[in-house]
């Protein structure tokens, strides 16, 4: 009898735990409301007069404590790459220690547990936002700091316009970026070659300016290789380019609106795969990096290539330009490569960054970004490659060895494009693009992006795509089911939305 | 007398506070909690939260998604379970069998354990690469003949559910065979000298002596397994693309909650209600294989 009670009990608390996951997400519902406020008023006092010396600010409050101690400023993102801007800051300002936390986000797990932190004490202060999820926490208004005091620096910087409207909701922005990020589509010059006979980039365009060129490209490119060369890896590869030239936002009024551009790109992949115009190679997985170099081995091990990648502006300097070299260095695909803009201009990704409201190190949060965002000269040096792996190890012997920022990456001031793009007529990347200048390229592309229908929907909405996608194409399901499918998806994770 | 009884009482509370608090903070709070958002359509990213009755759980029956991810978490658990129980079972009256005599049993039960300390993470990562339309099992099944061109495993429904099944299965027998063997070797070795002795044979045996004495230890596995498995997450999570992808077959429970939770505005109000409603589900079923096979002396 005893041993059934005590059976009893232990079964209940084991069963307990099986809802124990969910707690800690529950504490920031009510307390966190007052608590930053109360709690820290420090914070609330710089922010009444505007910041005229923002980094003079943590000096000033020190004294009060220990001369030597640090501020420390929280920083999350979900690569490396801005820990570069990190050690830059700090090497400017000794008394800044900014603790740099990297969460990946293969699978949503950057947000998820930054959605999490929110309203709790772990809450970073300044928090890197993707493309995918920014709009999001720019809509609520319980999270980022208003960042309207830097909107002169931005002003003076000449930032391009789609990178501010993305980090603006009702008039207040919130968050600014160091990059732009057009999209283009880079090819095989010898590719191109051997089967349209030029590799002329303007030439190529021609032949690629819409997508039904460039499905009859694709034709051509099966024809002429015989199967063995693919127009593109998948057909997730083009899917942002219809995404960006929708003429409706995903959700109108509070309801999920189909715009018929997806209804283009559902008919447009189930093409390329009917007719075998793209390799299969999902995008991040092995397949789709082995296509950059050219070690693509079908299952029966026939060697396959890949005609063409869509990729943006960091594409280039962090996906292609590092990918078109083998592991084993048995193939190298450098200087292979051509760049043009493409069937469709689009926009694909870019990182922002905002800070934490209610943060009690705001200030110096807000000259962290301006620093990193709006700063002509920093902007400079990251594009030019001046952050290499010796000049932030001078700063902070910490930092690890493959901390560097190499040159090429698309910067979000148009001064600072306009002011070095001559610069690049004659470097690593315009060697790899066998004498083309992409800076060029992408600063003539950037002014057209248009950001205005990114919703903090989007990435839900258009995640939920790809499964139901998937079965359509591989034919277990009809077009019909598959949207059926999606809809069901997006009804998951969006409980508010009214789904026609 | 009285005052040293009172002390003596005093103290055995005090030794057990540590437990009572922390499972009134970590246990029953959380659970409290959970019921209470339920009730509410609170989310991360707002403050502001109302109270809306119901309305979350009769959203999760308005469709058939809650009701598809019960569905797949009994179907992936029950076909792991019963292989992982039988096989257990069979491996551990090999080992502790008296007649045949195994050797290196505990090499054996070793290595049938290894899998449990593997990451989940990396278990999946494995499978994943393994199964990759450019991997090495299609190029393996290809060029052997047994398939005419590489297909996607993992966009395929049978085949991505019985990865689940089968890996599920791997990581947990090894663990269930050191406790049915645990059950086992306490069972008095007279009993079965005494059955031999009257001539019983190795099925009588298993039948009349181990089953009954092992059934407190059953019971435990049978629960414990219950929950973990109506909680299963990490494997069918990372093993496709977190949405319990191919057509939401390795959809599970947890995973349907946590998409809730990891929506773009985090609304762990709804996400409640489908935990709530899982710890329902999985508290009557447990409360039911106890009262069923109870003793019933």
């Amino acid at each position: 009898m005893r041993n059934k009670l005590m059976f009893l009990i232990s079964l209940l608390v084991v069963a307990s735990f099986v809802l124990a996951a969910c707690a800690p997400a529950a504490t920031p519902t009510e307390a966190p409301a007052e608590e930053p406020a109360a709690e820290e008023p420090a914070a609330e006092e710089p922010a009444e007069e505007p910041a005229e010396e923002p980094a003079e600010e943590p000096t000033a409050e020190e004294p009060a404590e220990e001369p030597m101690e640090k501020t420390v400023l929280d920083f999350w993102s979900f690569t490396n790459e801005l820990n570069t801007m990190a050690v830059a800051y700090e090497c400017l300002h000794p008394e800044v220690d900014i603790v740099y936390t990297q969460i990946p986000m293969t699978a949503g797990e950057y947000q998820t547990k930054l959605l999490a932190s929110l309203g709790t004490e772990d809450a970073p202060d300044l928090m890197a936002l993707e493309a995918a999820f920014v709009k999001e926490y720019i809509e609520s208004g319980d999270i980022l700091a208003d960042l309207s005091d830097l909107l002169p620096d931005a002003e003076a910087a000449n930032t391009y316009k789609f990178v501010t409207d993305v980090g603006t909701h009702d008039g207040v922005i919130k968050a600014y970026a160091f990059q732009a990020t057009p999209g283009a589509l880079f090819y095989r010059r010898s590719l191109a070659k051997e089967y349209f006979g030029t590799d002329d980039p303007a030439e190529i365009q021609e032949l690629l300016s819409d997508f039904d060129k460039y499905t009859e490209a694709a034709a051509i490119v099966k024809e002429k290789s015989g199967g063995d060369t693919y127009m593109v890896a998948s057909n997730g590869d083009f899917q942002n380019t219809f995404w960006a030239n929708r003429e409706q936002p995903w959700v109108v009024d509070n309801t999920l609106t189909v715009d018929p551009m997806a209804e283009k790109y559902v008919e447009t992949a189930k093409l390329f795969r009917d007719e075998g115009y793209e390799a299969q190679a999902t995008q991040w997985q092995e397949g789709w990096f082995a296509g950059m170099n050219d070690t693509l081995v079908d299952a029966e091990g026939n060697p396959k290539k890949i005609f063409s990648y869509f990729l943006p502006t960091w594409g280039l300097t962090y996906v292609l330009a590092p990918n078109a070299v083998a592991a084993d260095g048995s193939s190298d695909t450098t200087g292979d490569w051509g760049v043009v803009e493409g069937p469709l201009p689009y926009q694909w990704g870019g990182t922002w960054i905002g800070a934490l409201k209610g943060s009690p190190n705001l200030e110096l949060a807000k000259d962290f970004i301006r620093f990193a965002t709006l700063d002509e000269q920093n902007l400079e040096n990251w594009a030019l490659g001046v952050y290499t792996n010796e000049y932030l190890a001078a700063c902070d012997p910490e930092v690890p060895e493959d901390q560097v920022q190499n040159p090429g990456d698309f910067v979000s001031s148009q001064n600072v494009v306009e002011k070095i793009i001559p610069l690049f007529d004659d470097s690593e990347l315009s060697a790899f693009l066998a004498g083309q200048n992409s800076y060029a390229g992408f600063a003539a592309a950037a002014p057209l992006v248009n950001a205005e229908l990114m919703q903090g929907s989007d990435d839900a909405i258009q995640r939920a795509f790809n499964d139901p996608m998937n079965q359509y194409l591989n034919g277990e399901i009809t077009e019909e089911e598959m949207w059926a499918a999606w809809k069901d998806q997006v009804r998951i994770e969006m409980p508010d939305l009214i789904v026609p | 007398m009285n005052l040293t009884l009172s002390k003596r009482n005093y103290y055995g509370y005090l030794f057990i506070a540590p437990f009572v608090l922390g499972f009134l903070i970590f246990g029953l709070y959380p659970v409290y909690n959970t019921f209470y958002l339920s009730f509410t359509d609170t989310t991360l990213m707002s403050r502001e939260a109302n109270f809306v009755g119901l309305q979350n759980f009769q959203r999760l029956f308005a469709d058939d998604v809650f009701t598809n991810a019960v569905k797949n978490t009994w179907l992936i658990w029950l076909l792991n379970f019963i292989p992982q129980i039988g096989i257990a079972l069979l491996l551990s009256v090999w080992f502790t069998s008296t007649r045949l005599k195994i050797r290196a049993v505990g090499g054996w039960r070793a290595t049938f354990f290894l899998p449990n300390l593997l990451m989940p993470a990396a278990i999946a990562a494995l499978f994943f690469s393994l199964f990759s339309f450019y991997g090495p099992v299609n190029q393996f099944l290809v060029r052997a003949g047994i398939l005419p061109e590489a297909m996607h495993f993992l966009q395929n429904v049978p085949i991505t559910r019985s990865l689940v099944i089968f890996i599920q299965w791997w990581i947990w027998f090894g663990q269930t065979i050191i406790i049915v063997m645990a059950g086992m070797t306490a069972i008095p070795i007279s009993l079965y000298e005494a059955a031999m002795v009257d001539g019983a044979s190795s099925g009588q045996m298993f039948g009349r002596i181990t089953l009954p004495l092992l059934k407190p230890i059953l019971i435990f596995i049978f629960v414990t397994s219950l929950v973990g498995g109506m909680q299963m997450f990490d494997i069918p999570f990372l093993l496709t693309d977190g949405r319990g992808s191919p057509s939401s077959s390795i959809m599970t429970n947890n995973i349907l909650m946590y998409l809730k939770f990891s929506s773009s505005r985090g609304h762990i109000g709804a996400a409640s209600s489908v935990g709530v409603l899982v710890f329902i589900m999985t508290t009557i079923v447990a409360l039911g294989i106890f009262y069923f096979l109870r003793d019933r002396d």
